[in-house]
């Protein structure tokens, strides 16, 4: 039996688990709990240029299945990643995806630059975070901006090139064609959904941001959705990410079209879920006789 | 670390709002201010783990005190005897042992009980002083008064128990009849933590504390819970709870 998935020319993950960014840190705290190697890949928290000390405290706040975010991007910038990370997760036989972002055109551009180098199996362009209040989500609101700045990191690395949508657009095809045209090989559907939460006794909102953004199983079906919606326009592989925690989640992401599935949240509440999540793939595919997960990939049915 | 089942032996309320629950559940050994991660369901509700002091771990058995704050421990007092939760852990840093020459005190108030009432009962000698609003918030107090070598004083607001006043009172009136040196253990609220901390360096006493923040994974991973310190950000659930009190930054 064939799991392995074709990400990119030069991107093939033994099997569609990732981790998602921000869920997984470094990997250093899971490698503790599992063996990195069974994963697919490893998507690392986003990276920036310069350490990033994220936002004031709550950061967190659980939702009904789910929870809010506003961490603010903290990370401990790219010299520290490449000096100190990068040689640690490379001791995996796993794929290592490095998220990034930047406050401008430059920074995103410094940043693929600075990760085309031996370790780095691929980049995930982060265009959509809702926590901070430049770089991110602005880049991912424009078609034409995006195009722009996919086609400008594009020409400054060599490595596969994911880009992480905002799910926050009146149309997200044409977003992911931006991209897809800007030179992406690959999209991650998608990021967070900005929400918010409010304590009634206090009067005042829960996270020292006032707004965050909303992850785990409360976010699935939409995530469902866009990848639906986006593997049906774009000619590129689409990566699910949003609220999976089974391998069920992972065969209904599938069939709507993804090639690869982010475990985020769920990951933070059962780390040790990725193997089971595997295993559960596996099994799925023995009791129904599929011999190659492309033989699942975007067969959802809709006559 | 790892995560295990864990069977629900005995769950009993002590004080207001307060249980104490008692899981058969095999864990590596813990130092007190060490915790753990309970994830209370099988489903997606509630989504995320609660984390908890380990008082105790003896022989397969894990105690945890806890006080009925919201949804999950709500949650966590209707649970009955034989239910099975799932527990990560232990967590954290917890806290580090009096050298043989150091007097030790131990304060707690608010929530802040499980690891200093832990602490107190490993090292077995020192004083402690346990800061409540009123007498009926105060649990396990027999439990405490037979903590040989342990000298216990209570401080409630309302006067109903021991003094009138807050922990940190009784502690300023404890540090004047003691000597350096000294070492103070403390958990509770950040105001009563910034005034132990404060009272501990006008002693010339190490202080540590257990922080308490909202967390998200607990074991690292999600940068959720993290603390100002004089070397940057903080991640209380791996590089704490336990901090020096004199590396925290305490803000206004
Ligand atoms: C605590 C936390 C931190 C995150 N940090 C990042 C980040 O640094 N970069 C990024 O692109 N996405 C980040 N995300 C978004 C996740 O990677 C993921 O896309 C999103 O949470 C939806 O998937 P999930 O429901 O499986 O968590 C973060 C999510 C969470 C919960
Ligand atoms: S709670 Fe996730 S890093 Fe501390």
């Amino acid at each position: 039996m064939d799991i392995s998935t074709r990400l990119a020319p030069g991107l093939c993950l033994k099997n569609p688990i990732l981790s998602a960014s921000g869920t997984f840190a470094y990997g250093e705290e899971f490698s503790r709990m599992f063996d990195l190697s069974l994963l697919g890949g490893v998507v690392t928290k986003g990276i920036s240029l310069l350490p990033k000390e994220g936002n004031p405290t709550p950061r967190v706040c659980e939702t009904p299945c789910g929870m809010l975010n506003a961490i603010g991007l903290e990370n401990i910038g790219i010299d520290a990643f490449i000096a100190e990370k990068l040689p640690f997760l490379c001791t995996f036989d796993t794929e290592v995806i490095v998220n990034f972002f930047g406050t401008d055109e430059d920074e995103y551009v410094q940043m693929a630059q600075r990760l085309n180098i031996d370790g780095v199996s691929a980049i995930e362009m982060n265009v959509s975070c809702p926590n901070i209040k430049k770089g991110g989500i602005e880049f991912g609101k424009d078609p034409k901006i995006l195009n722009r700045l996919v086609a400008q990191v594009r020409k400054s690395t060599t490595k596969p090139l994911i880009v992480k949508l905002s799910p926050m657009v009146t149309n997200i095809g044409e977003m992911a064609l931006a991209a897809q045209e800007g030179g992406a090989d690959a999209l991650t559907c998608s990021n967070t959904y900005p929400a918010m939460a409010i304590d009634e006794n206090t009067w005042k909102p829960i996270l020292g941001n006032i707004t965050g953004g909303l992850s785990g199983p409360a976010i699935k079906p939409i995530a469902l959705r866009i990848v639906w919606e986006v593997s049906r326009q774009a000619a590129i592989p689409v990566i699910a990410s949003g609220g999976a925690t089974s391998w069920r989640d992972v065969v209904q992401f599938l069939l709507a079209g993804a090639s690869a599935v982010e475990i985020g949240s769920f990951s933070l509440r059962d780390p040790l879920c990725f193997g089971a999540i595997i295993q559960g793939l596996i099994r799925y595919m023995q009791n129904n006789g599929l011999e190659s997960i492309t033989e699942i990939i975007g067969r959802l049915k809709t006559a | 670390m790892e995560d295990c089942n864990a069977l629900v032996k005995d769950n009993r309320q002590v004080a207001r709002d307060t249980y104490l629950m008692t899981l058969a559940c095999e864990l590596s050994p813990f130092t007190p201010g060490q915790f753990l991660m309970l994830r209370l369901t099988g489903s997606c509700e509630p989504f995320l783990r609660r984390p908890l002091a380990i008082l105790s771990c003896r022989e397969g058995a894990v105690e945890l005190l806890y006080k009925v704050k919201g949804r999950g421990t709500s949650l966590l007092a209707g649970k009955q005897k034989g239910e099975e939760l799932s527990a990560l852990g232990p967590l954290g840093k917890g806290f580090s042992d009096p050298r043989p020459d150091e007097e030790a005190v131990y304060i707690a108030g608010g929530t802040g009980l499980p690891p200093i009432l832990a602490m107190a009962e490993r090292i077995g000698r020192g004083h402690m002083i346990i800061g409540a609003y009123t007498k009926d918030d105060i649990p396990l107090w027999q439990r405490m008064q037979d903590i040989r070598g342990v000298e216990i004083t209570a401080a409630t607001e309302d006067g109903s128990m021991g003094m009138r006043g807050v922990a940190t009172q009784a502690l300023d009136d404890l540090l004047k009849k003691l000597q350096p040196p000294c070492v103070i253990y403390a958990c509770g609220p950040a105001g009563m933590l910034k005034a132990a901390a404060s009272l501990a360096k006008g002693f010339g006493a190490r202080c540590e504390v257990s922080i308490e923040e909202r967390m998200a994974c607990g074991f690292g991973v999600c940068s959720a819970c993290v603390v100002r310190t004089t070397t940057g950000n903080q991640r209380v659930c791996i590089q704490g709870p336990v901090f020096d009190a004199a590396d925290i930054e305490w803000g206004q």
